[in-house]
């Protein structure tokens, strides 16, 4: 278990970098899949099972295939890579930075493993994500509603925004 | 812009501000603070020119920027002490970073760059909202954290007024002047914040009915740089004998209402013992009066040098009530003559 959380949190640092050093979004979208892809892994090994599923199919599932769609349409006729030189200076200086954390806070955080989604420590039939989701629509009614008038209020903004041919903000569609 | 959609972002963006006022609750007054900025983009991109787009672009991004950074503290205060009470931070990391975010959303010293920057891509109604309506909600915010690593919000605040007044210096082009005389006000405003919030937004009060006062003006005479300001006398010559009046109490001189707040400031930071604080702050304001003065100057005391019939205007501006132009008077009179009512000012917020 251990050893598939190392991997995993491997991967989210290879993932996260890989954004991180301003490729083109084309293929920056890639390693936001691989975060998004291995976080969910990571959560699943610290016991949650729900809130994952949900990221899944919301994130990837729905975020991010209207970005790499709208990544592909204005895609530029030369993107960066990593292996262009720019991109490679940032890989270098990340992955020197993770290094340097992992010297300076290498067992410092040790008690950290596990137990974050289930904090009570006993066996229970609700696990504590889906209690938790629970108490936020129970609760935290109108909050969501809330949230819900901002989503809708920005999708006007973003409609207005990108409005049409020659009214909008992008040029290229 | 389509009238509906119009109500639709001025009220989101009353809303916006009025959410964060009214919670108690991080997530809350987040909703509120991004509700705030969403409402404004459109308005910002509104004069359909890549100007706009771009000062719209920047805004969009350091204002998610702060937010972000504000959501993720406010997230891990929560998980570390349990609670999402605005009142009761106490973690000394998550509150020194949600002080950092609210700052940058203001525009203050050191995450000041976008300020100028946008003000100067935006049309001036737009600016007057960005530079007055849209700093409440972040102020109000940080007026309620209790602070725990005081040098912070000094070298923070002291570091705004010098560079709100050296950044200004240069400029000839009155949004940034603008830009950089809001960086230099909040600086004062946030200086004084951990010895007495009532001075504070008083403060902020004070600055807000100027700053209005200043744009509307500007708006009224249809100028963007400092060499449109020479001919102002031909548009509006009531305004060319007030404006200096107006630009002055920006820069805090005596009889005018802006001179209270920098006095009151002066005054409590000198009795909390802070006298080099409020001598480089006193200093420091020089910067921004040398230019105010240079503004003033090309408002009232010289004349634009072209030929004299070549300056009248060829036909008579009628003067057409906007709401913005119908808002000048009360904002100049508040600008002007507020100092006598100090008193009763400071009573209603204290």
């Amino acid at each position: 278990m251990s050893y598939l959380v190392c991997v995993l949190l491997f991967g989210l640092m290879v993932g996260s970098v890989g954004v991180a050093s301003n490729p083109s979004p084309y293929f920056a979208a890639m390693g936001l899949v691989m975060v998004s892809g291995v976080g969910c892994g990571v959560l699943i090994c610290f016991g949650g099972s729900f809130l994952p599923l949900v990221f899944f199919l919301i994130y990837l599932g729905g975020m991010m295939v209207v970005f790499a769609f709208s990544a592909a349409l204005s895609a530029e006729p030369y993107p960066y890579g990593w292996g262009n030189r720019s991109v490679k200076m940032y890989v270098a200086a990340y992955v020197l930075g993770v290094g340097c954390a992992w010297k300076v806070l290498l067992g410092k955080w040790s008690g950290f493993w596990g137990g974050i989604l289930d904090e009570s420590g006993e066996l229970l039939v609700l696990r504590g994500d889906m209690m938790g989701v629970a108490a936020m629509h129970d609760v935290g009614g109108w909050m969501l509603v809330l949230g819900g008038l901002g989503l809708l209020l920005t999708l006007f903004v973003v409609l207005e925004l990108v409005r049409g041919v020659s009214r909008g903000g992008l040029r290229t569609v | 812009m389509n009238p509906y959609l119009l109500i639709v972002l001025l009220t989101s963006l009353g809303l916006g501000t009025a959410l964060t006022l009214s919670s108690t609750h991080w997530l809350l007054a987040w909703l509120g603070l991004e509700v705030g900025t969403l409402a404004i983009l459109p308005l910002m991109a509104q004069p359909h020119h890549p100007r706009a787009t771009e000062a719209a672009t920047k805004y969009f991004i350091v204002q998610a920027t702060a937010a972000a950074t504000l959501l993720f503290a406010a997230i891990n205060n929560a998980w570390l002490q349990g609670h999402w009470d605005i009142q009761h931070m106490s973690h000394p990391l998550f509150t020194s970073m949600i002080t950092l975010a609210l700052l940058l959303k203001l525009g203050l010293a050191p995450m000041h760059t976008w300020m100028p920057e946008v003000i100067q891509g935006v049309s001036l109604n737009t600016g007057l909202i960005v530079s007055t309506w849209q700093k409440i909600a972040p102020f109000i915010l940080l007026l309620q954290i209790k602070q725990i690593h005081p040098p912070l919000l000094t070298i923070i605040g002291l570091a705004s007024i010098l560079i709100g007044g050296w950044g200004g210096l240069n400029q000839t082009q009155l949004r940034k002047i603008l830009a950089y005389s809001s960086i230099a006000h909040l600086g004062w405003m946030v200086l004084i914040l951990q010895h007495s919030t009532a001075l504070a937004t008083f403060a902020l009060l004070i600055y807000i009915f100027m700053t209005s006062a200043t744009f509307i003006t500007l708006k009224k005479c249809k100028a963007t740089t400092i060499n449109m300001l020479t001919t102002t006398w031909t548009k509006a010559p009531t305004i060319t004998l007030v404006a200096p009046l107006m630009l002055l109490s920006l820069g805090g001189l005596p009889p005018l209402s802006g001179f209270a707040p920098k006095w009151f400031i002066l005054q409590e930071l000198t009795q909390q013992n802070f006298i080099p604080h409020a001598s480089i702050a006193a200093l420091a304001a020089l910067l921004s009066l040398y230019y105010y003065l240079r503004l003033s100057y090309s408002i009232t005391l010289s004349l634009s040098p072209n030929n004299l019939p070549e300056c009248l205007q060829w036909r008579v501006n009628y003067p057409i009530s906007t709401p913005l132009s119908s808002a000048l008077p009360a904002a100049l009179a508040l600008t002007l003559f507020l100092l006598p009512l100090t008193p009763s000012a400071l009573t209603l917020i204290i």
